[in-house]
C-alpha cells in the first residue's frame, strides 16, 4: 500500500493550481450568476492543455496519465473554478472526445481529437432521453441505414454542452429488438441537416454549463460516421464510466479542500460574542468533518485512477463504491460549509452558496446514486 | 502509488490468517468467558502471533506501519475483545516502551515479542475539583519511586502481568512500570461493559508502590510520547472499528442472501441490498482512509496526526452506523443475545469513546486545520 505520487505529477498538480487561481477562478461567480457559458475561459482551459491531457502528443495531447488527469481536475475544484466550467471540460473530453479516441478509425481521430483537445472545437455526448435515463435500453432514438448514410430521428435531453457543441457523439437504436446490443453510437457534427438544439434548461447548479435538448429528424450523416462497431454502442456508453467514476468526480475532492480552506479562514476572521467563531467547538466540529469528508473521498478517487493506470479492468463495484460515497456523503459537509458561513452563506456573493449548488449534483449526473447502489447490491 | 499490498505484506498476513483459520468458535466463546479463561485464551493467541512476527511490528518503526495494518485487519476481523488485548499490550505497552527507549526496555520488549506478557496501559483517572492535573503522582525515594493514585477503566488489567501507569512527578508526566502482583497494588473487581464482553477492564488502585529507577520513565516534559500514545491508540481503534464493520458486512451480506421472503432472498429487495451497498461503500472507505493514515504515519508526513485523527472518527462512526444497518437487515435474529450482530452493536460504540473521543478528536484536527490559515 503505498499513496505516493510522483514529483512530476505533485509540480504539475501546483501548475495547475496556480493557473486556475489567476486564470479561471476569478470568472466564477460572474458565469455562475449570469449563467452563460465562459468562452474565454473555455480557450484558456484549452491553451493550458487540460482539454487534452491524456491524448497522445500527435492529436494534440500531453500523454499524461489518468492519476495526472485527476490531479489536475482536482486542481481546479481546489481552485475555486467554476463547475460549470468543469462539467463541460468532462463531458467534452472523457464523454466525446476520449470515445472518439477510444473506438474511432485512425481518420476520425485525426479529423476530431485534435481540434478536441485544443478547445478549438467543444463536443458533447448525447445518451439520455425522455424516457431512457439510467435504463438506457429503453432509448426511442433510432438509426437506419439508408442509401449509404445512417439517418437518425428522435430527442435527447440533459445533454451537456448541447447548445454549444460543434461535434456529437449519439447513441441511437441500430436493432430495437436487440436490447442493449442494439446500439451503436455515430458521430454528429453541428450543422448537420435534421440535427437541431430544442430548449436548454436552467438549473440549480452548474449554472454556467449549457444543457440542452439535442432533436434528430431525418438527420442523415455519412456511414463513415458511425463510431466503433455496429451494435457496440452500450458497452462504449459504460467504458465512459470509468471516467465518470475517476477524473469527472475528482474535482469534487479538490472542491472540499477549497470549501475546508473557505470555511477555516472565514472561521478566523468572523467575530461573534467577542471572539472568532472558530474558538467556537460547534464551528470547529464543521471544520473537521469537511476534513475527513476529503481525506475520505481521496483515496477513494485515487484508486480508482491508480487502478486504471494499471490496466486493470475497473472494478465496477469499486468505481460505483466512490461515486456513492463522493455523491451522497458530500451533502452533510458541504451544508456544514454553507451553515458556517451564515447569513453570508446564503448570499451569492460568497462562493460557498454556489459551490453548495453545484456539490448537489453528484449524487444526480453520471448515474444517480441509487443506480450505484444498484450495481454494487448485484455484485455483493 | 500502489493500492495493492506488497509481497512482504501479504506474507505476514496470511501467516496471521493461518493462526485465526477455522478458531473462531474458540475466540466467540471469550465473550462469555470469565478472566481466567480469557488470560488463557489471550496467552495462547499471543504465543502463536509471536511466531508470525505480529507482535514484534512496529515497534519504534514507524515504516512497519502499513505491514501491521495489513496484518491487524485479520485480528480485528477474528475477534474484536481478543484484537484489543492484544493491541494494548503488543502496540500500547510494548510502543510506548520501545517509543522511550529507556535502557532497559528489551528486558521488557524481548518477552513482550515472544508472546511471553499480557501488559497494560493505565491511563484514565478522574479530575479533582479541587487540584487539576494527574491524580496519580510519583514521589522520587531512595534508589527509586513510590506510587500512589487511582486509576479506572485499565485493559488487561485483571489479567496483566505487567502495567504501564501515567503518574504526575513534581507537576511533569511520567510513566511507571509496574508488575501486577507487586505490593500495593490492587486490580479492582472486573467492570461488567455494554460491548467487547471478552476484554478484561478494571480499575487500578495503587498504594505505596515501590517502583526501581530501572521501571521508571520520565519525567517527560515535551508530550512527544503522550502524543504517540494518542495517535498509537487511535490507529488501534481505527483498525478496531473497519475489522468490526467487516464482520458485520460480512454477516450481513450472508444473512441477506441466505433469508428468503415473498418467494426470495431479501437481498434481492432493494430496501436491504441498497443498505448492504451503503455498508460496503462506508466500509471501504473507512479502511482506504485507516491504509492512507498509516501510511503517512509511516513516512513521518506532517499531517499525519491529523490524518490518523480523522480517520479513527470515520471508522469508530462508520463501525457504529454499519452495525444500526446490520441489524436493521438481521431483524429479529440480529436482535438475540449473542448474535454476532447483537455483539457488534454493543462493540461498536466504544471505539467513538475511548482513545481521543471523537469529540475530542474532530476539535483536534479543526486547531490542526485552523493553525495552517491562521494569519
Amino acid at each position: 500500500m503505498d499513496f505516493d505520487l510522483s514529483s512530476e505529477q505533485l509540480m504539475f498538480k501546483e501548475q495547475v493550481l496556480k493557473f486556475a487561481r489567476k486564470e479561471l477562478a476569478p470568472r466564477a461567480q460572474e458565469s455562475d450568476l449570469k449563467g452563460e457559458f465562459d468562452f474565454e475561459a473555455w480557450r484558456r482551459l484549452g491553451e493550458f492543455g487540460i482539454l487534452g491531457l491524456h491524448f497522445p502528443a500527435e492529436l494534440g495531447g500531453s500523454e499524461a496519465d489518468v492519476m495526472t488527469s485527476v490531479l489536475a481536475a482536482e486542481a481546479l475544484g481546489e481552485a475555486g473554478v467554476d463547475a460549470g466550467l468543469l462539467l463541460a471540460y468532462g463531458a467534452h473530453t472523457f464523454l466525446c472526445a476520449d470515445t472518439i479516441y477510444v473506438h474511432g478509425t485512425p481518420a476520425q481521430k485525426q479529423k476530431y481529437v485534435p481540434k478536441l483537445a485544443s478547445g478549438e472545437w467543444i463536443g458533447c455526448m448525447g445518451l439520455t432521453e425522455p424516457d431512457a435515463g439510467s435504463d438506457v435500453a429503453a432509448m426511442n432514438t433510432r438509426a437506419v441505414k439508408r442509401d449509404g448514410q445512417w439517418v437518425l430521428n428522435g430527442n435527447k435531453i440533459f445533454i451537456t454542452n448541447g447548445g454549444i457543441a460543434d461535434v456529437a457523439v449519439i447513441y441511437a437504436k441500430t436493432d430495437p429488438s436487440a436490447g442493449h446490443a442494439g446500439i451503436s453510437a455515430f458521430i454528429v457534427e453541428k450543422g448537420t441537416p435534421g440535427f437541431s438544439v430544442g430548449q436548454s434548461w436552467h438549473k440549480l447548479g452548474v449554472r454556467s454549463s449549457v444543457t440542452s435538448e439535442l432533436i434528430f429528424e431525418d438527420c442523415a450523416v455519412p456511414e463513415e460516421n458511425l463510431l466503433g462497431n455496429e451494435g457496440h454502442g452500450f458497452l462504449m456508453a459504460m467504458q465512459t464510466v470509468e471516467w465518470d467514476r475517476s477524473t469527472l468526480v475528482a474535482p469534487l475532492v479538490g472542491v472540499f479542500q477549497f470549501l475546508l480552506a473557505r470555511s477555516a479562514r472565514y472561521a478566523l476572521e468572523r467575530k461573534q460574542f467577542g471572539r472568532p467563531i472558530a474558538q467556537f467547538q460547534a464551528v470547529r466540529h464543521k471544520i473537521a468533518d469537511l476534513k475527513i469528508f476529503y481525506e475520505a473521498a481521496r483515496s477513494l478517487v485515487y484508486r480508482i485512477a491508480w487502478c486504471k493506470d494499471q490496466g486493470k479492468p475497473l472494478n465496477h463495484l469499486e468505481a460505483a463504491v466512490t461515486k456513492l460515497f463522493v455523491g451522497d456523503w458530500s451533502l452533510e459537509p458541504s451544508n456544514a460549509a454553507l451553515t458556517l458561513h451564515g447569513g453570508n452563506g446564503f448570499c451569492h456573493e460568497y462562493d460557498v452558496e454556489r459551490v453548495f449548488r453545484d456539490v448537489r449534483l453528484a449524487a444526480i449526473g453520471g448515474g444517480t446514486s441509487e443506480i450505484q447502489k444498484l450495481i454494487i447490491s448485484r455484485m455483493l | 502509488m500502489n493500492f495493492e499490498w506488497t509481497p512482504e505484506q501479504l506474507v505476514v498476513r496470511k501467516k496471521v490468517e493461518a493462526v485465526f483459520a477455522g478458531a473462531a468458535p474458540e475466540f466467540d466463546a471469550l465473550e462469555q468467558a470469565d478472566a481466567g479463561a480469557i488470560q488463557a485464551t489471550v496467552r495462547k493467541a499471543l504465543r502463536l502471533l509471536a511466531e508470525t512476527g505480529y507482535l514484534e511490528l512496529a515497534q519504534g518503526e514507524a515504516a512497519q506501519l502499513p505491514m501491521l495494518i495489513a496484518a491487524q485487519e485479520v485480528v480485528a476481523q477474528a475477534s474484536s475483545s481478543l484484537f484489543l488485548a492484544v493491541e494494548t499490550t503488543a502496540r500500547l505497552f510494548g510502543g510506548l516502551l520501545a517509543q522511550a527507549a529507556p535502557a532497559w526496555a528489551d528486558e521488557l520488549l524481548a518477552p513482550l515479542r515472544r508472546g511471553e506478557l499480557i501488559a497494560g496501559v493505565a491511563l484514565s483517572e478522574s479530575e479533582s475539583k479541587e487540584a487539576p492535573g494527574p491524580q496519580t503522582i510519583a514521589t522520587a525515594v531512595d534508589g527509586g519511586f513510590t506510587i500512589n493514585g487511582r486509576k479506572s477503566f485499565v485493559t488487561n488489567a485483571p489479567i496483566a502481568d505487567v502495567l504501564a501507569v501515567t503518574v504526575g512527578l513534581d507537576e511533569q508526566p511520567a510513566v511507571a512500570i509496574i508488575n501486577a502482583r507487586d505490593a500495593g497494588v490492587t486490580i479492582g473487581p472486573r467492570l461488567k461493559t455494554l460491548g467487547y464482553q471478552g476484554l478484561t477492564v478494571s480499575a487500578l488502585t495503587l498504594e505505596d508502590v515501590r517502583v526501581p529507577a530501572n521501571r521508571f520513565i520520565g519525567p517527560l516534559p515535551d508530550g512527544k510520547l503522550a502524543d504517540k500514545l494518542l495517535l498509537t491508540e487511535a490507529l488501534v481503534l481505527t483498525q478496531a472499528s473497519v475489522g468490526l464493520a467487516q464482520q458485520l458486512y460480512k454477516t450481513a451480506v450472508s444473512h441477506a442472501k441466505r433469508h428468503r421472503r415473498g418467494g426470495r432472498a431479501i437481498i434481492k429487495y432493494q430496501e436491504v441490498g441498497f443498505k448492504l451497498a451503503e455498508i460496503l461503500t462506508q466500509v471501504q472507505s473507512a479502511q482506504l482512509l485507516g491504509y492512507r493514515a498509516g501510511w503517512l504515519a509511516a513516512r513521518g508526513d506532517a499531517e499525519a496526526a491529523t490524518v490518523m485523527h480523522c480517520a479513527k472518527v470515520f471508522a469508530s462512526e462508520t463501525a457504529e452506523q454499519v452495525a444500526a444497518k446490520a441489524m436493521q437487515i438481521l431483524a429479529g435474529e440480529g436482535y438475540l443475545w449473542g448474535n454476532r450482530v447483537e455483539r457488534g452493536f454493543r462493540d461498536a460504540k466504544y471505539a467513538a469513546l475511548a482513545g481521543l473521543s471523537s469529540e475530542q478528536a474532530r476539535m483536534t484536527v479543526a486547531d490542526n486545520i485552523l493553525t495552517l490559515y491562521r494569519v
